[in-house]
């Protein structure tokens, strides 16, 4: 009896880990028919286009959401083994580095070139732009004449001074900003901005565009710089708030307004090429670009649909000659000027 | 140990251009606040620790037997749950800072979470436990006839607690402290939720913005080199100041009782600690959650986050305890140098930081077994490398207790190695091992940084769904995971507590 008893520890435990290892494996694998969506966008602002993909198409999605830039290291680790069908990212710079990084096939998709204009997509069409958002100032109309504000390049002055609200270094839409005003401005003055930015920015320095406008709505700051479709996102659910949106940089002497697209790339090493390319086909098409449209407040890239009521044309605004493709290449010494000036 | 080594040498062999932008633009910053973060939380660490420590031991008054239990829940609140509840407490126009307007004037300002202060004042209520337990023990088993001396000789209160009874717990504060300034230098779920800019944070954000790791591995070696000279360090510093209780006359001090007054404000002091570490938060929490689930927000997904988290924990910790079962083994009963080698390397994990451990084994598996990325297995290897000395450390002290004379018995009696360690030595260290198993489980449940960038497709855990969710504000949809988290660890916390204290 006592030998029975003493015997039974190690026993149990190997049991216990058995039992566990059997249980958890289904949870692990996942099934073949599985379109893998590797995703450096807010889940919210992708997850209801995906569901609606599911729905018609009845394939099955699986997200990973990640910082975008992660994801492109971990496709480059995970070589030909990679699970990922597609990848999906809130920059085009980011889209164009992993088409010079191999990690992308140029999509076949019928109609392609009809549907979304040349300088959103790749030239080889690796990747595709998806939904167009522009860098704006958002400002609260209690506080803030639209008059006073000419050029983002002006939030650097001393008046500005704990009343602008600014994204974190992390953040990619900074990175593109500041990429396309060192394209158009040099290092120099970039420095100079930077410099001055982080000194009226003070505290009011956020991790999510979302903060920023609410940070704006509230009073706690007179203004800030963010992706347009914050704005419309916030006043579709507060329309009191004392908000509107302002594309700086405008007129012959301007820079315009700094314009970046969402996309979509399909990786090298998918084994579902079919499915990767029907989500494609869905998220160009009417419908798919509607939900960009309506839901996310972004400009739909595809000229048949139109952009949300309230938004301003696009045409109608004057955007930053800089190229998407080009922002790749931007971005690493971008990232080393955002370190120096040392912008949190 | 060797993943440890593969950073160090990707490290080495850097490009010195991305040394050089690393110390130009980023050491001396991240230096800095590391070090005055550190230094701010071990303030407030010793202030609330001794104070509260110096409370419960010497006075009794009504509860104050239950303020010993109390005062240790917040270690059950991961860094990163406290972090977004005062995110939420202190932003602008926040309940905290309406409650200040109404005391001092509509204009004045709180201080904003993502600040020095904000983050300061969040690890330091979520740390000051360690020094807290330390000094509490320590003013426990002292001597009073120190304090009666110096009473006698014509010191006053003050001055006998200055100059008599805080040097001699002295070697108790530091251990303490020790500890929280290694948690606070190796934490990284409030500070990038606080966005404070601290090494272990820098670490993640050049693995995450930047396209290859060579600076990442950098930041680490110099954050290891750091740690190494902490530990060191400390251990000189302990050895130096020992105290050894020399005659025979020792009387335990008796805690006095108060007056009503002092009570109440004892009372208050002690709530106002436990409101701020542990009560406020866990209330905010309990009450998103009922919010949430009224309002179906509750993911169906969410029963698979809460299996994907226990069901890795739970194979974690099982491995940590079957690695650990030799390790320990080796390190209490054949002390060679080539044993003391081994177990020193598995205890390198622990001062490796999240986002370093990862680091570490991001690197080697991509550079030996890449056909492993991307899956569970390396998730598991970064848990064990990061959790294995905690486990060790247990299992190591239980089994020092048991005398080698059962196994020798055991042996001279004819059985063999396998079945004396089965049938002897194992069921005697069960409770010990035990005890190891749920430390790491729970450790494994709060991890974030290693899940975040180890994770397999579709394997998000509750602690990668609170912070992605509290990173987006989204109280409501990241209370339950933290809620859940929080509600398994108390118990064992609680446990570890009891056995610490018999």
């Amino acid at each position: 009896m006592f030998q029975s008893t003493i015997h039974h520890p190690p026993s149990q435990i190997v049991l216990l880990f058995v039992v566990v290892v059997a249980l958890a494996l289904p949870s692990w694998s996942h099934a073949d028919d599985t379109l893998v969506v590797y995703s450096g966008r807010a889940e919210r602002l992708i997850k209801p286009v995906l569901d609606a993909f599911q729905a018609e198409s009845g394939i099955n999605v699986q997200m990973l959401t990640a910082d975008s830039t992660a994801l492109i290291n971990r496709l480059q680790m995970e070589g030909a083994r990679t699970p990922a069908d597609v990848l999906v990212t809130n920059d085009s710079g980011t889209l164009e580095r992993a088409r010079e990084l191999q990690l992308l096939q140029p999509a076949a998709v019928p109609d392609l070139e009809k549907t979304i204009p040349g300088r959103f997509r790749a030239p080889d069409n690796s990747w595709i732009g998806l939904s167009g958002r522009i860098w704006v100032v958002v400002y609260n109309t209690t506080m803030v004449s639209p008059d006073d504000i000419a050029s983002i390049l002006d939030f650097a002055e001393p008046k500005w001074k704990g009343k602008i609200a600014i994204p974190s270094a992390g953040s990619i839409y900074l990175q593109t900003g500041v990429s396309v005003i060192r394209a158009l401005k040099g290092d120099e003055a970039t420095t100079a901005f930077l410099q001055g930015l982080k000194d009226n920015a003070g505290s009011l320095v956020y991790g999510k565009n979302r903060q920023i406008v609410a940070a704006v709505a509230r009073g706690e700051a007179a203004a800030g710089l963010v992706n347009h479709y914050y704005i419309f996102r916030h006043l579709a659910k507060h329309p009191d708030a004392p908000l509107a949106p302002l594309p700086a940089d405008q007129g012959e002497q301007g820079m315009g307004v700094v314009l970046n697209a969402a996309g979509i790339g399909v990786t090298a090493h998918t084994k579902h090429l079919a499915q990767a390319q029907a989500l494609i086909r869905f998220l160009i098409s009417p419908k798919g670009q509607r939900m960009f449209a309506d839901v996310n407040k972004e400009y739909p890239l595809n000229p048949q649909v139109t952009a949300a009521p309230e938004l301003l044309p696009l045409q109608s605004i004057q955007v930053a000659r800089v190229p998407l493709s080009r922002l790749a290449e931007l971005r690493d010494p971008t990232m080393t000027v955002i370190e120096k000036v040392g912008l949190r | 140990m060797l993943p440890l080594l593969y950073v160090l040498f990707s490290a080495v062999t850097a490009d010195p251009a991305v040394w050089r932008r690393l110390w130009t633009t980023r050491v001396p910053e991240l230096f800095l606040n590391t070090l005055s973060l550190s230094l701010g939380v071990a303030i407030i660490n010793l202030t609330l620790g001794i104070s509260l420590a110096w409370i419960l031991t010497r006075y009794a008054f009504i509860g104050s037997r239950i303020w010993d239990w109390l005062l240790i829940l917040p270690l059950s609140i991961p860094s990163y749950v406290l972090a977004y509840t005062y995110t939420y407490l202190l932003k602008r126009g926040g309940t905290l800072e309406q409650i200040w307007q109404t005391i001092a004037g509509p204009e004045a300002a709180f201080f904003s979470p993502f600040s020095f202060a904000g983050a300061v004042l969040v690890l330091a209520l979520n740390t000051f436990p360690f020094v807290y337990l330390l000094a509490r023990s320590a003013l426990k088993n002292f001597n009073v006839s120190f304090e009666e001396v110096a009473r006698t000789t014509g010191a006053d209160r003050v001055t006998t607690f200055f100059r008599v009874s805080l040097p001699l717990i002295r070697p108790s504060l530091i251990a303490g402290l020790f500890l929280a300034i290694l948690y606070v230098a190796s934490d990284f779920g409030a500070v990038s939720l606080l966005r404070f800019q601290t090494f272990t944070y820098a670490v993640y954000q050049q693995m995450t913005g930047r396209f290859d790791n060579t600076a990442a591995a950098c930041l680490s070696l110099v954050l290891v080199a750091c740690a190494f000279v902490f530990l060191f360090g400390e251990r000189w510093f302990r050895q130096r100041s020992r105290f050894y209780q020399t005659t025979g006359r020792y009387r335990k001090p008796v805690p006095q009782p108060c007056r009503p007054l002092t009570a109440l404000l004892f009372t208050g002091y002690l709530v106002l600690v436990f409101g701020a570490s542990f009560g406020l938060p866990v209330l905010l929490l309990i009450q998103w959650t009922v919010k949430a689930a009224s309002a179906g927000e509750i993911a169906p997904q969410f029963i698979g986050y809460v299996w994907n988290s226990v069901s890795l924990s739970g194979i974690t910790a099982t491995a940590a305890v079957i690695c650990g079962i030799p390790l320990a083994y080796l390190a209490c009963r054949r002390r060679t140098w080539a044993s003391i080698f081994c177990v020193q390397g598995a205890y390198t994990g622990y001062v490796l930081p999240g986002p370093v451990a990862a680091l570490a084994i991001l690197v080697l598996v991509s550079q030996t077994v890449p056909q492993l990325y991307g899956t569970i297995l390396v998730l598991l290897m970064a848990y064990l490398v990061h959790f294995l000395p905690a486990a060790l450390q247990g299992m190591e002290s239980t089994l020092q207790q048991l005398t080698p004379n059962l196994e020798e018995a055991a042996r001279s009696l004819g059985a063999r190695p396998l079945r004396t360690f089965f049938q002897v030595t194992l069921p005697l260290v069960r409770g010990g091992f035990l005890s190891a198993w749920i430390l790491v489980f729970v450790q494994c449940m709060k991890e974030l940084p290693a899940s975040l960038l180890l994770r397999p497709v579709g394997f998000d855990t509750l602690a990668v769904r609170i912070w992605l969710e509290a990173s987006e504000e989204l109280y409501q949809l990241a209370a339950p995971p933290a809620l859940l988290i929080v509600v398994i660890t108390i118990p064992v916390v609680l446990l570890l507590m009891r056995k610490n204290q018999t």
